[in-house]
């Protein structure tokens, strides 16, 4: 981006809720400083305002679920400095992607009454299933203080600060005792990104993974551990991986395995 | 005869709004659709899971109400265990559902519709957004952003989070309060009530300027639906179904919520993945009806706090008339902030609030369960059916914008009818569109976007199909 101008940020949705852009406006101490700093330039899908890219900055919400915006998502890309994919839904698919592990005509045909209108994708993806990625922000939904983060670290060109250990660290940086070990919870945390300050063990229950693996994950040992010791049935194993990032290489995986 | 709708899917916007106008012969306007056509299929995948996640996971349907999918189906799901919740349990959902509502209400009415409001409807799209209204008028995008942040704040005060948190559970909450943070809370209030009182003086005058659109925006007759209390007072969480009709008769009251099935039906158009609900006594599609704040204040016989009911007897009138006019869905929104802000109040100073008993515990007792309360948009309803095993085996959503959903459709109709001259739809006419279909504030995160616009793809159709003009948001 050229010095001294503000750089230029696009929102974009696909297949989501909202949750994660939203997050932008919950910045409500950081949003007047955020807006003094960058020039957010938001717009439609119509893809005559596409064109007038590119942007310096495009934050990406939602997954790809029709072949309509598995076009678009290409747009995007040739628009964008930096594509910054934000949440479960863009990075992984989201939760919409537990349909991949079914028949999606069984899911239309249930829901609406008139399949035929429905043109939609056999599988939801995430977008960098499509696209190359700068950079990934997880959670359903991200956590605003990192997305302030990585908007703040582009602006100066620095390196975003963005832990990239499991949810324990940070159970152990905030001094909670583990809830696995002391009383036995089934806890996703080991094989969880950091990023929400280990909220659900500090209200005592379980992580539930919503901010997906982490790179160096190791789920088969948690997994055997869950089976072994605290004897949780093969079938909630599955779908403990199967929740909004079901369709993160790793969470497939063990879902899959423990289906039968 | 409409031969017109039909949907090209190779056109058709997926995710996103969509309107399409039916020409006559005489080119004139002769009807009107507001399509939604995201499909994320939360009813299908839901089967086979636990009822005891579905809160959460039903809280991903939408960002911007989560705090209300997560009521609704937790209420399922105590009707699923057949368990009474713990009365300080009712209370601290009722106070995190009514700063849903403040949040939700602040960032519509603010964020969304205030730059229509303050910058005009005609002028630079580029601008006309939450980010132009902070040059122009600071003091209220700012008191906007406060506001929204009121909210949000008690949410991640009570859950940890402010989207998706997880601490209202099938039986209660997971956690009591502490006196720390009702201190907390009740500490921002004078600060909160401030704000929503010269929002509401300097709206009420402002309104004065808005006849043309109070005339033109979906101001027609219908039904308004919604929840009111034991004695027929405003409701957020609780109570019975009442019905009233344009002239203020009650239609029907004290409707069992959980009886849903007998008094609604709903339809299925081909042209949206939005079901159509409807007044099973009076038939579709003439059933219509509204529900959000301005069926609430229409239906409810008084407000529970002293400020709101003094706003509700004005905004009503000295004959208690019904409000046609959807436009007044937004005095309505700062009417609820203001009750909202009251009750909050008055819950944290009630005696047992700190109550450490906030959780029944129980398996699944009942193989189906309704849960039936107040979004900011209006009633949402969560029904699920379980097996032995309580895993789900069936699930179905009624969400506030689908009980608007004909009422939409109305409202864009009588915009096209008194906006459209010829076959090209203008900017300005767009902007009306969207605005008629802002005032419903339609909470599927398809329709209703952050910053800035929706976008709006609308078409003019002749008798025989054939697309005439097409304007898409530039
Ligand atoms: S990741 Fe979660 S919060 Fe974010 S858009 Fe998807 S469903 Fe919403
Ligand atoms: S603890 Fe786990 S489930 Fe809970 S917010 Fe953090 S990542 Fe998500």
């Amino acid at each position: 981006m050229k010095k001294g101008n503000k750089p230029r940020v696009a929102v974009w949705k696909f297949a989501s809720c909202d949750g994660c852009q939203l997050s932008l406006l919950d910045c409500e101490d950081e949003l007047l400083a955020v807006a003094g700093a960058v020039d957010i330039a938001y717009f439609p899908e119509a893809s005559s305002a596409m064109g007038k890219g590119p942007y310096d900055i495009s934050l990406v919400e939602g997954s790809i679920t029709t072949p309509h915006d598995a076009e678009r998502i290409q747009q995007v890309r040739r628009v964008s400095g930096l594509l910054i994919t934000i949440g479960a839904c863009a990075t992984a698919g989201g939760i919409q992607a537990l349909r991949n592990f079914a028949d999606v005509k069984a899911y239309t045909s249930i829901v609406y009454a008139t399949p035929e209108y429905i043109q939609t994708l056999r599988k939801s993806t995430p977008i960098n299933d499509h696209v190359f990625v700068d950079y990934e922000l997880h959670g359903c939904p991200i956590n605003k203080n990192q997305l302030v983060e990585i908007i703040s670290a582009t602006v100066t060109g620095r390196k975003p600060n963005i832990p990239p250990h499991a949810v324990c660290i940070e159970c152990k940086q905030r001094g909670l005792p583990c809830i696995a070990v002391s009383q036995g919870i089934p806890c996703m945390g080991p094989v969880t990104h950091a990023g929400c300050n280990a909220l659900c063990p500090a209200y005592n229950r379980g992580c539930f993974g919503c901010y997906g693996p982490m790179e160096s994950a190791n789920p088969d040992s948690l997994s055997a551990w869950w089976v072994g010791k605290l004897k949780v049935h093969r079938q909630d194993v599955m779908r403990a991986y199967r929740t909004f990032n079901a369709y993160a290489d790793q969470f497939r995986k063990q879902s899959e395995a423990h289906e039968k | 005869m409409s031969q017109t709708i039909t949907i090209d899917p190779v056109s058709r916007i997926e995710g996103h709004a969509k309107i399409t106008i039916e020409l006559d012969e005489q080119k004139q306007v002769r009807d009107a659709h507001f399509h939604i056509t995201q499909f994320r299929g939360f009813e299908k995948f839901c089967e086979g899971r636990p009822f005891t996640e579905m809160p959460s996971l039903m809280a991903r349907i939408c960002g911007i109400c989560p705090v209300s999918h997560l009521v609704a189906s937790a209420k399922a799901c105590d009707a699923i265990m057949a368990v009474r919740i713990p009365e300080t349990a009712a209370k601290l959902r009722r106070i995190m559902n009514l700063a849903q509502h403040i949040q939700s209400h602040a960032l519509s009415f603010f964020h969304l519709s205030s730059p229509d409001l303050l910058l005009g409807m005609d002028s630079d799209p580029a601008t006309r957004n939450i980010f132009g209204v902070m040059q122009a008028h600071p003091h209220l995008a700012l008191d906007g952003i406060k506001l929204r942040k009121f909210g949000q704040q008690i949410i991640e005060w009570l859950g940890g989070k402010r989207i998706h948190p997880a601490w209202i559970v099938p039986g209660g909450v997971n956690e009591p309060l502490t006196e720390e943070r009702r201190d907390q809370i009740l500490a921002e209030i004078p600060g909160a009530m401030q704000i929503i009182l010269r929002t509401l003086e300097w709206f009420k005058e402002a309104s004065v300027k808005y006849t043309d659109e109070i005339r033109h925006f979906a101001n027609f007759n219908t039904m308004f639906f919604g929840l009111v209390d034991e004695g027929g007072g405003l409701e957020m969480y609780d109570g019975v179904i009442r019905i009233v009709d344009a002239q203020g008769n009650v239609v029907a009251d004290r409707l069992d919520p959980a009886n849903y099935q007998d008094f609604i039906g709903e339809a299925v158009e081909p042209y949206s993945y939005l079901k159509s609900p409807y007044y099973k006594n009076v038939g579709y599609p003439e059933g219509i009806y509204r529900v959000g704040p301005l069926a609430r204040l229409n239906i409810a016989s008084h407000i529970g706090t002293p400020l709101a009911h003094k706003e509700w007897e004005e905004f009503r009138g000295p004959n208690k008339r019904v409000i046609l006019s959807s436009f007044h869905y937004h005095l309505a929104r700062l009417i609820e902030i203001l009750y909202g802000i009251e009750m909050i109040e008055k819950l944290l100073n009630e005696p047992d609030i700190l109550s450490d008993r906030v959780r029944a515990v129980a398996g699944p007792n009942s193989l189906e369960g309704i849960g039936v309360s107040e979004a900011p948009r209006g009633t949402l309803m969560h029904h699920y059916r379980i097996d032995k095993h309580g895993l789900i085996t069936w699930a179905n959503l009624i969400i506030a914008t689908g009980h608007n959903n004909l009422a939409m459709n109305k409202g864009v109709l009588q915009v096209a009818k008194a906006y459209l001259k010829g076959t090209q739809p203008t900017e300005g006419m767009l902007n009306r569109v969207e605005a008629v279909i802002r005032c419903y504030d339609p909470c599927l995160s398809c329709s209703t976007h952050a910053v800035g616009h929706m976008p709006l793809v609308l078409q003019v159709r002749s008798h025989d199909g054939e697309i005439l003009g097409e304007t898409a948001r530039k």
